[in-house]
């Protein structure tokens, strides 16, 4: 029985599965008003910016090479911040919500190129990059947000169809879907793992490991901007700082997920549940009434444990 | 004589990667003294490292973490925290001794945390310092109850603004707690096993150095600074916001990077550190001499990083090829 047990909890998938269950019952207690079926669904419109770059965190971490994106929440606020120049401009909202998705993955290639083709550690030229894209969006708009957009243009974030948060069915779905297939199917996503497994074999059996990780930084990038269109339309204005502090949430979530911060092991279901308890948690909080700075605290301890757990079951499988 | 002469080849010689950051710092000094006649006044030399004391001594810890191949992302709320206890202590009017022991105890109570996390449960040190630094963030705001804390009293006020014989104490502390830790690092056996550690994990396992025990100690004395620091925030500002030390660790990691501390672990010294620290202190101050929007500041602090490591990288490799054909003369000389 324990052993059973055990083996159960070592599946991330079921773990997760299960932590969500409990911070269901738990949020049900707190607040009266959370179970409930239409809220829920309601819910995932607030993780869908964060589903989308802990995708591309997920990505960046499973090619491995202590891979890592520190400036996705940069490169949010700075593509949003160029939306609405664009907006700005005249530019039509939804032309430039597709050039914008193209801004966030040159943002993303050039941290491929300082990373995955220069050899910089990707903690490091992240770090720059968040440090270089966040100031820019500030010196950009002085720190001023931008606003201006169509009436139109908010149905992308606050608007539904059939039931469900336009955003959420899509955006989210559709390249959840799509990146789902790219690493099950494709000879690319196998090749993502083979690289965060073992670098100098996955160049022996021919794999261009430096492209890949170079094409996993622009997928970030892309998602990035994607997130960005969607945090425009939801506030209905472009912040300079709407990105601070999500890249910090985005690793939370793909650890949680049962991402393996070393690369290679973990898939992109568990970092969709994982968005999805994260965001259980902090919408549930609000509406209770709790101070959201708690979230981080919460957050915190999770991700310890999550991780801390992980290595229990990596050890003991050994 | 033999005794001698092993001390001096012990004393690890200035790495080109150190004399490197040293002449970007001299140079940056030339330039900004030909650029603006303020910038070489004693006054605003003064006021550059007064408002850099406390990250520079929290990057010695960083340091030292990180030649041993971690990270800690938690320092700058690890200080916020220490500072609010600080605050208190001060505003119940207890005696400052007391107060300065209980910061550096707290400090230190702290940086075993993170330690334990790291060695104990195998939590890598980004994630564990990551997931102890947004629990303490939330801590400090728990703590404020979204209130400052202002007008502390100046009971340590002296760590900045004061002067011993003509000199600023900022310098002197500076001086001697860089020297301390330098001789602690080149001359004691737990500052050499350090570097060993950090070079090789296994290898040095292999020879009986706790490794694990080792991390804790370098946790513990970062955390130590850190509480040490906090008092020096608060002597300078007398006041805790609730945005304490956001930008600590990500500065303290860059002084330390562009001082010339490998991320990988293994390389790295408390002198091309300090070299890192008032190279970005002098960038900041020549920013606003300049009379370039402060916006501007964290975009140049992010190309320094970026540019410094990408020279690092280029001069490594340049050193491994030379050695390479070395070998391979070598070899040819032989066969």
């Amino acid at each position: 029985m324990g052993k059973r047990l055990f083996i159960l909890l070592s599946n991330r998938v079921f773990f997760l599965l299960l932590l969500f269950v409990i911070v269901v019952l738990i949020m049900s207690l707190i607040s009266p008003y959370f179970f409930d079926l239409n809220n829920m669904i309601t819910m995932t419109r607030f993780g869908a910016a964060l589903a989308l770059i802990g995708l591309g965190q997920s990505l960046v971490i499973l090619g491995g090479g202590a891979g890592i994106d520190l400036s996705v929440g940069s490169m949010i606020s700075l593509s949003g911040v160029i939306f609405g120049l664009m907006v700005g401009v005249g530019i039509n909202d939804w032309i430039a919500a597709v050039i914008t998705i193209f801004i966030g993955g040159i943002l993303g290639s050039l941290n491929g190129i300082t990373v995955a083709l220069l050899g910089l550690p990707p903690l490091i030229g992240t770090l720059g990059t968040m440090y270089a894209y966040g100031a820019l969006a500030l010196v950009i708009t002085k720190g001023v947000p931008l606003s201006g957009f169509s009436e139109s243009f908010s149905f992308l974030a606050n608007g539904k169809v059939l039931g469900i948060p336009t955003q959420i069915l899509l955006i989210v779905i559709p390249v959840f879907v799509i990146l789902l297939i790219m690493m099950t199917k494709t000879n690319f996503g196998r090749s993502i793992y083979l690289v965060g497994v073992n670098e100098v074999a996955a160049q022996f059996s021919g794999i261009q490991v430096k492209r890949v990780r170079f094409i996993l930084y622009t997928i970030s990038g892309l998602l990035a901007g994607m997130g960005a269109i969607i945090m425009s339309s939801w506030f209905m204005a472009s912040r300079p700082d709407v990105g601070n502090g999500m890249e910090m949430r985005a690793i939370t979530v793909a650890v949680l997920g049962g991402i393996n911060i070393f690369g290679g092991v973990g898939n992109l279901v568990g970092t969709m549940l994982a968005v999805f308890i994260v965001t259980m948690i902090a919408s549930g909080l609000q509406l209770a009434n709790i101070n959201t700075i708690w979230q981080l605290a919460i957050l915190g301890f999770i991700l310890l444990g999550a991780v801390a757990l992980n290595q229990v079951f990596v050890k003991k499988q050994i | 004589m033999s005794i001698k002469n092993n001390i001096k080849r012990y004393i690890p010689k200035p790495s080109r990667r150190e004399i490197f950051t040293i002449i970007l710092l001299i140079t940056e000094i030339i330039i900004f003294s030909i650029i603006s006649p303020n910038f070489i006044t004693f006054n605003n030399l003064e006021t550059v490292l007064r408002n850099s004391t406390d990250l520079a001594v929290v990057s010695i810890g960083m340091t030292m973490v990180m030649v041993l191949g971690g990270i800690d992302i938690s320092v700058g709320s690890a200080l916020g925290v220490v500072a609010i206890f600080v605050g208190w202590m001060l505003q119940a009017q207890i005696n400052p001794f007391l107060i300065g022991f209980v910061a550096i105890i707290t400090g230190v109570f702290i940086g075993l945390i993170n330690g334990i996390l790291v060695t104990r449960a195998r939590i890598p040190a980004i994630i564990a310092t990551l997931g102890t630094s947004n629990i303490l963030r939330a801590l400090i705001f728990g703590m404020l109850g979204g209130r400052w804390l202002t007008g502390l009293p100046r009971d340590f006020g002296l760590f900045t603004k004061g002067h011993l014989l003509g000199i600023p104490i900022p310098v002197i502390l500076l001086g001697i707690s860089y020297f301390i830790f330098w001789i602690f690092l080149t001359f004691t056996t737990t500052g050499r096993h350090i570097y060993a550690v950090g070079n090789s994990a296994e290898a040095t396992k292999l020879s009986g150095v706790n490794s694990d025990k080792t991390m804790m100690v370098a946790f513990a004395l970062l955390g130590s600074l850190v509480g040490f620091s906090a008092l020096i925030y608060v002597g300078r500002l007398a006041s805790v916001e609730i945005t304490v030390g956001i930008d600590l660790p990500i500065s303290a990691i860059a002084a330390t990077v562009i001082g010339g501390t490998s991320v990988k672990g293994g390389k790295g010294s408390v002198i091309g550190t300090l070299a890192g620290v008032l190279f970005i202190a002098i960038m900041k101050n020549g920013i606003v001499l300049l009379g370039i929007p402060s916006l501007w500041e964290r975009a140049v602090v992010g190309l320094l990083i970026v540019i410094s490591v990408m020279v690092d990288i280029f001069i490594g490799n340049r050193s491994e090829r030379k050695q390479r054909e070395l070998l391979s003369k070598q070899r040819l000389q032989t066969s």
